[in-house]
């Protein structure tokens, strides 16, 4: 079934030979490394590095040129160290090769002969690696750059009672343990490398920008003479190990382990280490293998629903997966994006042997695979987990399937720097998160799950299976037999399909037009203040000019005229349409008389609902909007500062009391009249936000078709002007929680009180009649000036009058800038000479100038000065935005034409 | 502080310390070998540029890295089709560069076509390919013969010069994909140009221009599909927004199809308003004129007061600036000046001598400004001038924290937009709770006991 194409990787499995070199020579001591390439490659470790390790990372480039890939990259490299070597000081250089040095045949020993030759003094070490991207992946790359460490740096064969501990690519807080763990055994060791502290620092005061920690060379010289190399990879080959390498030239002997992941590869490290101690496993890591052990037991039925998906460097699948098998977590995919053809028969055994005691049909071991491949098979064996790099996570965004991220890199979470696997703590740590990964689903789901399998006794509308349409069905149709006052040209389920802020998709086409009759209120919201009638704002509550009925009338004639795809008439405010009820009862009858398609629709705070319900439902009025903000007196008191009912003004819980009794028992007689109910409610953070869901249940059970959770738009001056505004991520939380109970609108627009057209395009400025002008001190022409302006961005004045190529041309009039067109002359001033011919130049330029009145430039010579005003062209020198300096400058010759005519 | 141990002299030229240190600076030439730059390649820029066309494919010819490493780098987002997220190469290995690559190259496009139906490829030429002498264009020749769909070519080994020689190589591809045979009749739509859609930055400016009533025929390239890119010549006007990677371009469409362009900018409440208004000037429609200014003062009214907030916990503090461009370094620049805030050093990886002219007019005589700096660079000088917040890249972050500086990431990362009203006030957002958090409070008393 592996797709694995031939030709084609897709989405990559794998990062290539210099990243793996970049992480070794990390771990080595006041050492930097260079990569001889072009620039991107450098760039391009450094940045994954960084982002996984969250430290600055330094890594050179020879930046190599069309020059040096033709003529050879020695003096780009050579230049290169000489560079490093000033900015850093460091001790030892790592220079790896890069895809195009090895493929236009660079010799980099001999470079670095010469560069010794040239430079006598220098005693920094220079390792080369050779490491095309296109010889292996980081995997290889970092024991490549490991091998020819011990290969380059001069040995030391004195014997000694030290051992060599070589490791694979580990974490930082790994690497730690693995320090700890030998401390424990009282074992003198050589680690290489060891990148505990350079990529996972300690906060200080000064900054070194070298890495200052590490192995030395001076141990790693040493290295020949130790009684043994553990080394922790048991993949990589023979000719590619520095533990056979040391093995072979010095004879010192090695054993190879698999990482110690999990019990048994642990095991074998702690036994090795106490035999070469000589030592007991120390109770403290024997304890920790207790604790492990008890930790197996108590997640083993919980791991046993796992499906696992592992991918990443072969020692890391290898040790991951005998760690799952061990506890039963099934992997279904072990996949290494290496050429690891010796992956398969080191975990076949322990793959099959679960499989058989789980049931388990079908699982696959992947060599040199791509994440296309994985992601197939991951859908094909139902894998539910994943364990491996951030890589996986476009799996995990598509599928859902969870991702454990434990490898590098790690772009997409914090942390990557502490991640914990190796050992029985490293291993109980990784075994948690996969329990608990599984648990999520498990106790996530399981209540849906049984609902949906078991429940049969009605609609499956609980987890929204299956649409719950019951109750509003009920209203509409107690509507269409009920309601023989107002004869009805559409059906309300037509008015309601077509009312664009009912229904989504009329949202898109139909048109509504906000009348703005009701000034008054009769409760104050503290989010609201009365006072400013802004004609800028686009918020429920603010308009322009309050119409009278007539007014409101007319102006709906002339809007029906432009706009026939009007088809709802609002009254939204600015106060409360049924306080002003005299108003809104003029209006809608004249209206309705007119044209008796038209919905109409009213929003009110429900105040006065219980008096007015039956009346508006006489009147035509088929939708009304109430805002709802709370159900809970307590809760209403915080948001409501007073209310004025029957000539009283209450406070408190009383007036929320007053308030919410009103508003329950006019939506109840609404409904009863076959009124289709909207609820607005706002969300207040840290007021009603908890308590918004209670809202909507409420509104629910009475039989209101639709629920609108607003966010709050903050008005200066009102009592929640500071308050915290929800973001759309939790309004759509609260939305989709409310959604389990009642319809939500997901597309409100917040209109004004006077808004005209589509949801999305407020026309309404086109039909205001007294736009106001902000009064101030500018002199406004009678007649437009024209400017000519040198700019390079066409953002500012910020281009020399002889270098611009083009003039942008700007309009002035009535105090305003604009832009007119763009011209194209030829430069004036092309360089130093030939300057005669400036003059046929100059010329050309004032004829693209002529109906011009000025010219606004950063800087402009005398003569090029003289000519234009000899035009009558006035010449201004700025450095400004182009729209700030036209109205400055229109300011200064209008003020001076005033003058002249001895107005001023 | 003498920093002298942090400067090369050949570099010396790229950086200005002060208005008296000579005449311009030295930009727009290859990075300084071992300098430890910050910059990426030629392929690097071309593809940033081409990715976010969303229903395009792009196939990496060359070894894995260069695919790896680009594997869905963008933030950009996508309306519709996600199949530019995926990453496809050659996958060139130890043989293919001995024998040539071409072959494995032709069969890669045939097994792309086998599974899907790509209206695009776009063929990545890599530092290799340059090298063994692959023939792409043949091979894409021969493709869009054998199906009938665009196969275009993008050579850019990365030696062939900086990421800015990327961003002309993916104008020339897009130019080669819109350029019709016969030149369409105008209409009144504009096209986007230089904006990729991160965070959702181009569906922002979308929504801007709907509600002025200002059509848009082509978004280049952010959410762009191919159909829609192809109607690009019948746009009346070009709006150019990142201008080092567009103007490139836009200067061949108003050649090739006669489309003017204007320039823009969607950072910061300034910057907008003024695009948006010149934007409506441009088209000239006395409609849109009206809306536009409607449409900024109601704006201006709702975020200004909030920034407004924000600007008593920013004034006085101290920017500074690492950025790829230099057209976002100036934008940041005049966004921290309404912020009350001081750019004290300033550099981007590709920017121009025009660029660096409006830079020098923009900050204080003593800020430092810097082209294709390096960490020892960025770290000397935002120590010597005292800076409080970077704005930078991902690679630029660990530097800075390490530092005690706080910092901004303006990156193609990023989650949040920063363009148009709501992205100034997200980063006004960002600046404040990065550069006050309570974590430098501790910081700083650990460094001055």
């Amino acid at each position: 079934m592996s797709k694995n194409l031939v030709n084609l990787n897709i989405n990559p499995c794998k990062m290539c030979m210099p990243m793996g070199t970049a992480n070794a020579f990390y771990g080595i001591q006041k050492c930097m490394n260079i990569l001889h390439g072009s620039q991107g490659c450098s760039t391009y470790i450094r940045r994954h590095m960084a982002t996984h390790y969250n430290e600055p990372v330094d890594i050179a480039s020879s930046s190599l040129t069309e020059e040096g890939t033709v003529y050879g990259g020695e003096k780009n490299l050579i230049i290169g160290l000489e560079n490093l070597i000033k900015l850093y000081q460091p001790e030892v250089i790592g220079v790896s090769t890069t895809c195009l040095a090895e493929t236009i045949g660079e010799d980099i020993e001999f470079i670095i002969k010469n560069f010794y030759a040239s430079h006598p003094d220098e005693t920094v070490k220079i390792i080369p690696v050779k490491s095309a991207g296109y010889g292996g992946t980081q995997f290889e790359g970092f024991t490549r750059a490991l091998r020819a460490i011990v290969s380059h740096v001069e040995m030391d064969t004195a014997k000694h009672n030290t051992i060599n501990i070589i490791s694979s690519m580990i974490s930082p807080a790994d690497t730690r343990y693995l320090k700890d763990v030998l401390d424990q055994f009282g074992l003198d060791y050589i680690l290489l490398p060891d990148l505990s502290e350079n990529l996972d620092g300690v906060h200080q005061s000064s900054y070194y920008r070298l890495p200052m920690h590490g192995t030395p060379i001076s141990e790693i010289q040493k290295m020949a003479g130790a009684r043994a190399t553990i080394e922790l990879s048991d993949t990589i080959k023979p000719d590619e190990s520095p533990g056979v390498y040391l093995y072979e030239n010095y004879g010192v002997p090695y054993k190879r382990l698999n990482l110690p992941m999990g019990l048994r590869d642990t095991d074998a490290l702690m036994e090795l280490l106490s035999e070469l101690s000589k030592k007991a496993i120390p109770e403290k890591i024997v304890k920790e293998r207790g604790r492990y052990l008890d930790g197996m037991v108590d997640s083993h039925k919980y791991n046993a629903l796992g499906r696992i998906a592992i991918f990443g460097e072969p020692d890391f699948v290898v040790s991951a997966v005998r760690l799952c098998c061990e506890n039963g977590v099934m992997p279904v995919i072990a996949a290494t994006g290496s050429a690891c053809p010796q992956l398969k028969e080191k975990i076949e055994a322990e793959l099959s042997k679960l499989a058989d005691v789980l049931f388990v049909d079908n699982y696959v071991i992947l060599n040199d695979v791509d994440f296309e491949t994985i992601e197939a098979e991951a859908l094909r064996l139902g894998a539910n987990l994943m364990l491996g790099n951030s890589d996986g996570r476009r799996i995990e965004e598509k599928h859902g399937i969870p991702l454990i991220r434990c490898a590098f890199p790690i772009h997409d979470r914090i942390g990557g720097q502490r991640v914990r696997t190796l050992g029985y703590e490293g291993s109980q740590v990784l075994l948690d998160q996969i329990t608990n990964t599984i648990l999520k689903t498990v106790e996530g789901g399981f209540r849906e799950t049984l609902y949906n399998t078991y429940y049969n006794e009605g609609p499956k509308s609980k987890y929204g299976l299956e649409p719950e349409t019951e109750a509003q069905m009920k209203v509409l149709e107690y509507k269409k037999t009920t309601d023989p006052l107002t004869p009805q040209a559409q059906t309300i389920e037509e008015k309601t399909a077509n009312h664009p802020c009912y229904s989504c998709g009329a949202s898109q086409k139909n048109a509504r037009m906000h009348l703005p009759i009701a000034p008054k209120c009769n409760i104050q919201c503290n989010y609201c203040v009365r006072k400013f009638d802004c004609p800028n704002e686009s918020r429920p509550g603010v308009t322009t000019d309050i119409l009278s009925p007539e007014a409101a009338f007319e102006k709906y004639k002339l809007v029906k005229e432009k706009v026939p795809n009007l088809t709802v008439v609002g009254i939204a405010g600015p106060g409360d349409a049924l306080a002003n009820f005299e108003q809104t009862r003029k209006a809608l009858t004249l209206i309705h008389e007119h044209d008796p398609n038209v919905t109409f629709c009213v929003s009110t705070n429900g105040l006065m609902l219980p008096y007015y319900a039956k009346e508006l439902a006489k009147l035509g009025v088929s939708h009304v909007t109430v805002t709802v903000n709370a159900v809970d007196p307590a809760i209403g008191a915080k948001i409501y500062k007073h209310v004025d009912f029957m000539g009283n003004r209450y406070h408190g819980e009383a007036a929320a009391s007053i308030l919410l009794a009103n508003q329950l028992s006019g939506i109840k007689l609404l409904i009863d009249e076959g009124v289709i109910v909207k609820i607005n409610t706002v969300t207040l953070m840290g007021i009603n936000d908890t308590h918004i869901e209670e809202v909507v249940k409420t509104v629910k059970d009475m039989g209101c078709f639709i629920s609108n959770v607003m966010p709050l738009i903050p008005v200066k001056g009102s009592a929640f002007e500071g308050l915290k505004i929800a973001t759309n991520r939790e309004i759509n939380a609260i939305r989709d929680k409310c959604g389990v109970h009642l319809k939500q609108m997901y597309h409100c627009k917040q209109c004004r009180a006077d808004a005209i057209g589509k949801l999305d395009s407020d026309i309404s400025l086109d039909f205001r009649e007294n736009e106001a002008r902000s009064e101030s001190k500018t002199i406004v022409s009678p007649k437009g000036l024209r400017f000519a302006i040198t700019s390079k961005g066409g953002m500012l004045v910020d281009q020399h009058f002889g270098q611009a190529s083009e003039l942008y041309i700007y309009d002035y009039l009535d105090d305003e800038v604009q832009f007119k067109e763009k011209r194209v002359i030829g430069k004036y001033c092309s360089g130093e000479e030939e300057c005669d011919e400036k003059e046929d130049k100059i010329g050309t330029i004032l004829k693209a100038l002529n109906d011009c009145d000025g010219t606004i430039t950063m800087r402009i010579g005398d003569l090029p000065t003289k000519r234009l005003e000899s035009k009558g062209i006035k010449v201004f020198t700025t450095y400004d935005r182009i729209e700030d300096a036209v109205k400055t400058a229109a300011q200064e010759i209008l003020k001076s034409e005033l003058r002249t005519a001895g107005n001023f | 502080m003498k920093n002298d141990a942090a400067i090369l002299p050949e570099r010396a030229q790229s950086i200005r310390f002060s208005e008296c240190s000579g005449d311009g600076i030295k930009c727009e030439s290859a990075s300084v070998s071992g300098a430890v730059s910050q910059r990426a390649c030629v392929y690097c820029g071309a593809r940033v540029v081409l990715n976010p066309i969303t229903d395009a494919f792009h196939l990496v010819h060359g070894p894995i890295g260069c695919a790896s490493y680009t594997w869905d780098i963008r933030g950009s987002l996508s309306s519709g089709e996600e199949g530019y997220r995926n990453s496809y190469s050659t996958d060139l290995r130890e043989t293919d560069v001995i024998f040539g690559g071409e072959k494995k190259l032709v069969a890669a496009i045939d097994e792309i076509m086998a599974s899907h139906a790509p209206k695009v490829i776009f063929i990545y030429a890599t530092c290799i390919v340059g090298v063994i002498g692959d023939d792409i264009d043949a091979v894409c020749r021969n493709a869009e013969a054998k199906y009938g769909i665009r196969v275009i070519a993008v050579k850019s080994p990365g030696f062939s010069g900086t990421k800015k020689t990327g961003y002309k190589m993916a104008c020339n591809a897009i130019m080669s994909l819109v350029t019709p045979d016969v030149l369409p009749e105008k209409t009144c739509g504009v096209n986007i140009l230089g904006d990729f859609n991160l965070a959702g930055e181009m569906w922002i400016i979308k929504n801007y221009l709907r509600r002025i009533g200002v059509e848009v025929v082509a978004n280049i390239t952010g959410d762009a599909k191919v159909e829609d890119l192809k109607q690009a010549p019948t746009a009346q006007l070009n709006l150019v927004q990142c201008a080092g990677s567009m103007t490139y371009l836009a200067k061949q469409m108003e050649e090739a199809f006669s489309i003017p362009f204007i320039k823009v900018s969607f950072f910061g409440v300034t910057d907008t308003s003024d695009s948006l208004m010149r934007i409506a000037y441009a088209v000239g429609d006395k409609d849109v004129i009206k809306r536009a200014k409607a449409f900024i003062e109601e704006e201006k009214n709702r975020v200004i007061p909030l920034l407004n907030k924000y600007r008593k916990n920013l004034e006085g503090k101290k920017a500074a600036i690492y950025v790829g461009g230099g057209f976002k370094a100036i934008s940041l620049i005049r966004q921290f000046h309404e912020f009350g805030m001081n750019t004290v050093m300033v550099g981007t990886q590709t920017g121009s001598k025009d660029d660096y002219e409006v830079i020098s007019h923009l900050v204080d005589e003593d800020a430092v400004i810097l082209d294709d700096a390096n960490p020892a660079e960025l770290e000397a000088f935002m120590k010597e001038m005292g800076a409080d917040i970077l704005v930078g890249g991902v690679k630029e972050r660990p530097l800075a924290y390490k530092l005690g500086v706080a910092f901004c990431d303006h990156n193609h990362e990023r989650k949040h937009p920063l363009a148009g009203y709501e992205g100034t006030l997200n980063f006004a957002s960002e600046i404040n709770l990065s550069m006050n958090s309570p974590v430098w409070e501790i910081i700083g008393g650990i460094n001055n006991v």
